[in-house]
């Protein structure tokens, strides 16, 4: 016992400078990440500005309920749970179709310029992305409006149309994070054993059933791990894109949780309600992470903590 | 190619690769033909009658630079680049600095104690209270219209931390204690050992940090209320979202140049330094994230 102390001792001895390195990191630490989980308590105050978090009145649930049983809650949670989900549907196969055919491109230069195009617009902030858009889908000046015309059509003002406004939102995102989610899939491929290649090819295989047979299959631990991690971020629908894109018309089908917390903690000063919209998520999300961390241990051979 | 391989490609081979190469064509075009149009939009002369498509076709010597001329003559627009250039560097320095000592600490398995950090540093990431509590925060510190509003709140992000320490982890060890056992301090071994064979990690790091920061529109949006400390994001946002001449005052003061271009040249110019820094950087990132995705 003794020994083991003295030996914990001598380690930490000969770490201080490690620990001492490290602290002004650790204060921001605490200061950033803990002083606001901290804060979170006022999801159970009635928060008011001037009497701080620790001596405005304690109400219980009462902010939860009020969520809970607002006209939004329903709309908002079937809102933020599409677009995750459908973004997950749209871009995690095209990803897929990408990698598999940069993987067996035999043109170098189709091949590098597909990537480095592919890869740019995940850099470019949605600021930038709703000027693209415009370009694009303007009901003035968009292209896709200009086609429409020419093929005799009436022009679609496509962000303000509440039936349109979810394909843009999916297809704007599959567009931005397509070539950057492939980057994990392109590993994987390049990974796999040649061998099993030309062994495949000796038997006489297609080019085709190499690709169903060998290709696909040699990635689906890590289609299933990135599945299963988005799948335990299911709450957060993507505030930026949203939040660049809607607008009143669309609200709808466009309004997701964490829109809804800005507007009402922010603009309307619901400082308490809002915390506890943002709890539900964050206690949410965690359970979510928990068990898609379980699953991923489970189908695949690593986990995410 | 075939003949090479001794193996004649047979018919179904040759569709397979004809489709292959087929749809890389359509997501080339597909990626293209948005920036594409985008461009040709902002270098589109006040005069031009057509649509959108003979636009995009317009002869290069026919472009007009007005839009361009405009906005780098306009004082607002060279402020908010100014402040945004100002968040960028101050922004990846300060994360950096205290992204690199926690990445390094957590990456020593002989230190007493590392579980427990590696918890404290865990749950922050998993457990996400949202905004207000945030909000409260920063307001509290009195960071309200200050540049580093935009950049504190995320100057150490946990993903990029793990990233870093997986890095660290592949560093052979008998590099560290050789220098350990001839009496370096645990910041030589840091700044002589560890850094010097970090470039790669420094530069991927750094990138998502910088783009982070230069792309941030919401905590400049949150905090930022004084026009001077405007940052690039910001001003975009309101030329985008003014319909007409007349509802933006800063748009109308532009002149001569036609809104849509206006509004085209501005990203463009938002998205040239990235745009330069990207293909020097590609290199790296990609060897980043796949360290950061295959190890977490």
């Amino acid at each position: 016992m003794k020994a083991a102390t003295g030996e914990l001792k001598s380690r930490l001895a000969r770490h201080k400078s490690v620990y001492l390195l490290a602290s002004v990191s650790l204060a921001y630490f605490l200061l950033f990440k803990y002083v606001p989980i901290w804060n979170a308590q006022i999801a159970f105050r009635d928060f008011q500005a001037l009497d701080g978090v620790l001596r405005s009145p304690w109400v219980g649930l009462k902010n939860f309920s009020d969520f809970v049983n607002s006209y939004y809650f329903w709309e908002l949670i079937r809102n933020t749970v599409f677009y995750s989900v459908f973004k997950m549907l749209f871009s995690v196969p095209a990803a897929i179709f990408l990698s598999v055919a940069l993987y067996e491109c035999r043109i170098f230069v189709l091949r590098k310029s597909v990537q480095t195009l592919a890869y740019l617009p995940h850099f470019l902030s949605w600021v930038i992305m709703y000027a693209i858009l415009l370009a694009i889908l303007s009901p003035s000046n968009g292209i896709l409006n200009d086609i429409i015309k020419l093929l005799g059509g009436e022009p679609v003002p496509f962000l303000t149309d509440a039936k349109a406004f979810p394909w843009i939102v999916l297809l704007s995102d599959t567009w931005k994070e397509m070539g950057w989610s492939a980057i994990i899939f392109l590993a994987a491929l390049i990974g796999i054993d040649p061998s099993l290649f030309e062994a495949a090819t000796v038997e006489g295989a297609s080019a085709w059933q190499r690709v169903f047979k060998i290709t696909l299959p040699s990635i689906r631990p890590v289609i299933v791990m990135v599945v299963l991690l988005r799948l335990g971020t299911i709450l957060d629908a993507g505030f930026n894109q949203i939040f660049m894109l809607y607008s009143l018309p669309v609200y709808s089908v466009a309004d997701i949780i964490d829109t809804w917390i800005y507007r009402q903690g922010i603009l309307e000063f619901r400082f308490g309600l809002a915390t506890a919209v943002g709890l539900f998520k964050g206690v949410f999300g965690l359970a979510l992470i928990a068990i898609s961390n379980r699953l991923i241990r489970k189908y695949t051979d690593s986990g995410l903590y | 190619m075939a003949h090479k391989r001794g193996i004649r490609l047979t018919r179904a081979d040759r569709i397979f690769h004809a489709s292959v190469n087929a749809s890389l064509l359509a997501i080339l075009a597909i990626l293209v033909v948005p920036i594409w149009s985008t461009i040709t939009l902002s270098f589109r002369p006040n005069d031009f009658i057509g649509s959108a498509l003979d636009g995009m076709l317009l002869a290069p010597w026919r472009w007009s630079t007005a839009a361009y001329e405009a906005l780098l003559g306009h004082r607002a627009f060279l402020t908010s680049v100014f402040n945004s250039f100002r968040i960028f560097c101050q922004g990846v320095a300060t994360a950096l600095f205290l992204t690199v000592p926690l990445a390094y600490m957590l990456s020593i398995k002989t230190l007493p104690g590392r579980k427990l950090l590696y918890g404290l540093v865990l749950v922050p990431y998993l457990f996400n209270v949202g905004l207000v509590p945030n909000y409260l925060l920063v307001t509290k510190l009195g960071l309200v219209n200050t540049l580093a509003a935009v950049y504190m709140p995320g100057a150490i992000s946990v993903y990029n931390t793990l990233i870093m320490k997986s890095f660290f982890e592949g560093i052979p060890e008998e590099l560290k204690e050789s220098a350990r056992i001839d009496g370096a301090s645990e910041l030589t071994v840091l700044l002589r050992i560890i850094l010097p064979l970090s470039k790669p990690i420094l530069l991927t790091i750094g990138l998502y940090y910088g783009v982070h920061f230069w792309n941030d529109f919401f905590n400049a949006m949150l905090y930022i209320n004084d026009n001077k400390l405007q940052p690039l994001p910001i001003l975009l946002r309101n030329i985008l979202l003014s319909s007409g001449m007349n509802e933006y005052v800063e748009v109308n003061a532009f002149g001569e140049a036609p809104i849509a271009a206006i509004k085209a040249a501005s990203v463009f110019l938002a998205a040239i330094p990235m745009l330069a820094a990207y293909p020097f950087i590609q290199k790296y990132f990609v060897k980043g994230t796949m360290l950061g995705s295959v190890k977490g």
